[in-house]
């Protein structure tokens, strides 16, 4: 301390480092996208679509205003059920494939979820001071911890999409497989967040619980989890929210949901019929989406 | 009955309950438990006989094809791996990356943006500041079309997954990495816009009234006071979604943009499951450093900020 002089000591270093870092990030990812771009060959002639893609896009983004209420085709069978019927048919079964998903993904994430937390094995409210207990759970309980983390990660890392490749590949083309291709991503990131959901709630009533001489397993399922099932429940509907999207999108492999639809009329350039269908999943992931938003809200308290 | 017990009871029944978030549970459960009655699922989709010796073959095929006629040997697998790493899965793992950074630099700058616009207090007639009487008239309403505008906007902006809309845009702009950017960006740019919005709206806005005071303009006020304030939490934002944004530009190339997933669906197509399952694990691991650097970064974020 000796050494410094008198105007070094007066300078507000945090502010300084605060300001300094900043900068900093600001800087370094400018470059990084600066470095994308170019590794990309990207520049803003890339932008502009060439005569055939203008035409495409003149198009399709004027029929924005204006979806198709019937269909397009100039020739349409007979008993052919009518767009909005088939839209929402389309919109249902979208549902279904995102709720069958999430149905999965719920139970494996509970389970994973239960075991990649360190409230049942560390600290207060996993209770139980006889040395079996306690070898259990300096031995055993890590490595079942550990494990699920190294699974969680695994189901979370690979794509839904590339879960039902895989699954298309091994299996082939089920309905249960693009249900499954879902909740296996679904299911490690539901177990992740619960995780964290349960490892952070309030211990008060898990600690008087305790306190007036509850069991193990009474402060965990009645002091503990209460506490998080909140947050666990909205989450939950933001998942099925993302579910409803990727439910969509799987339509692009030939299930019929709401993806098979809009890439079909878009490829017979039907585009009147692709904004009834897009408007359609707006529809559908909106309502979930201020549904979520509410029950988020109401926790607020 | 005694004392505590009535007091017991009547504590139960003060207890506190949410009714939406109740039926909210319910509802999702009966959708949950009803969809395997209506959909067309089928556990024997996965258990028959057929299907079993289906994915005993895949899982057959899954070893890499030098081995396929000769016991495992770690020099072949190293020669396999490098070859594949070599031709095409280096390259591609890094367009994948370059997709994911371009994209969400670009959605974070113009979140940022379209973020004042999508907020409450920003577009109030006199923003930050808490008018007694609202004024619904005039410049009031027009400031407040502005938001709602914006706001429909970015909804539908993240309402449409990245995948349909790169679907739409390889279309209109041809098979280079400009739709993948794009769509990634703009479904992120929906995403961004609205969490931003939502954290200028909780910014204790005591600082930000006073420069209004003072007679800053709405500039000055986002510049000065609002930037500073905000982009920390802005910044976490911004990382969490480039970790999804590294996902989904793997998956993109399935379009036919040469990331990842070019490559995947190419394999897939050849039959070399060997190969398409290398190059998924490829993607994973991407996957999981780029969550890494995002932990990282948003620890950093965290403490210094």
């Amino acid at each position: 301390m000796g050494g410094t002089s008198g105007a070094d000591s007066i300078q507000p270093v945090s502010l300084r480092r605060g300001m300094g870092l900043r900068r900093i990030l600001i800087l370094i990812i400018l470059g990084a996208g600066l470095w994308a771009f170019i590794q990309l060959n990207l520049t803003p002639a890339d932008l502009i679509p060439n005569p055939g893609g203008l035409q495409v896009a003149g198009k399709f983004f004027s029929r924005a205003l204006s979806p198709a209420l019937t269909y397009e085709a100039e020739f349409v069978p007979a008993n052919t059920q009518p767009l909005l019927w088939k839209a929402i048919q389309a919109a249902g079964t979208t549902v279904v494939f995102a709720a069958a998903a999430m149905s999965l993904a719920l139970v494996a994430g509970l389970i994973l979820g239960f075991l990649a937390s360190t409230a049942w094995w560390v600290g207060d409210p996993a209770g139980g001071r006889s040395a079996t207990v306690v070898f259990l759970r300096r031995s055993v309980a890590p490595i079942i911890y550990g494990s699920t983390r190294v699974l969680i990660t695994l189901m979370r890392s690979v794509h839904e999409l590339l879960w039902a490749v895989l699954l298309l590949a091994a299996f082939g083309l089920s309905h249960l497989s693009a249900a499954v291709a879902i909740a296996i991503p679904f299911g490690g990131t539901l177990a992740k967040i619960f995780a964290e959901m349960i490892d952070e709630a309030p211990r008060d009533v898990a600690e008087a619980y305790r306190g007036s001489g509850a069991s193990s397993t009474q402060v965990y399922l009645l002091g503990l989890l209460p506490r998080a099932l909140p947050d666990m429940i909205a989450y939950a509907f933001y998942r099925f929210e993302c579910a409803l999207r990727s439910s969509a999108i799987l339509g692009f492999f030939g299930y019929p949901t709401l993806g098979f639809f809009i890439a079909a009329s878009f490829e017979n350039l039907h585009y009147g019929e692709v904004w009834t269908y897009l408007y359609t999943l707006f529809f559908l992931v909106t309502v979930v989406d201020w549904w979520s938003g509410a029950l988020r809200k109401r926790f607020a308290v | 009955m005694s004392h505590l017990e009535l007091e017991i009871q009547s504590l139960y029944r003060q207890r506190p309950r949410n009714h939406f978030v109740i039926w909210s549970g319910a509802l999702l459960l009966t959708l949950m438990i009803s969809s395997w009655f209506i959909g067309d699922f089928h556990i024997s989709d996965f258990l028959s006989e057929r299907h079993l010796t289906n994915l005993s073959r895949f899982l057959g095929e899954l070893v890499p094809h030098p081995m396929h006629d000769q016991p495992f040997s770690l020099t072949l697998t190293i020669g396999w791996v490098g070859e594949l790493l070599w031709e095409n899965g280096l390259a591609a793992t890094g367009v994948t990356l370059a997709i994911s950074v371009a994209a969400i630099v670009l959605a974070g700058s113009l979140g940022a943006l379209f973020s004042l616009p999508a907020a409450r207090n920003f577009m109030a007639p006199d923003p930050f500041v808490a008018s007694l009487s609202e004024s619904r008239q005039g410049w009031g309403l027009l400031w407040s079309a502005a938001m709602w505008g914006t706001r429909a906007f970015l909804i539908f902006a993240r309402a449409i997954p990245e995948y349909l809309w790169a679907f739409l845009f390889l279309a209109i702009l041809g098979p280079t990495a400009a739709p993948a950017v794009l769509a990634l960006a703009l479904h992120n740019l929906g995403i961004l816009g609205k969490l931003g919005a939502e954290v200028v709206e909780n910014t204790e806005s005591s600082g930000l009234s006073a420069l209004r005071g003072l007679g800053a303009s709405r500039l000055q006020i986002s510049l000065a006071g609002l930037f500073p304030l905000t982009f920390s939490r802005f910044l976490l934002f911004f990382f969490y979604r480039w970790e999804t944004c590294v996902r989904e530009a793997t998956v993109l190339g399935m379009l036919g943009i040469v990331s990842l997933g070019y490559w995947i669906q190419d394999a897939r197509a050849r039959n070399h499951y060997d190969e398409m399952f290398f190059l998924v694990l490829l993607g994973a691991f991407l996957v999981l450093i780029g969550d890494l650097i995002s932990a990282l970064a948003r620890e950093i974020v965290r403490r210094y900020s």
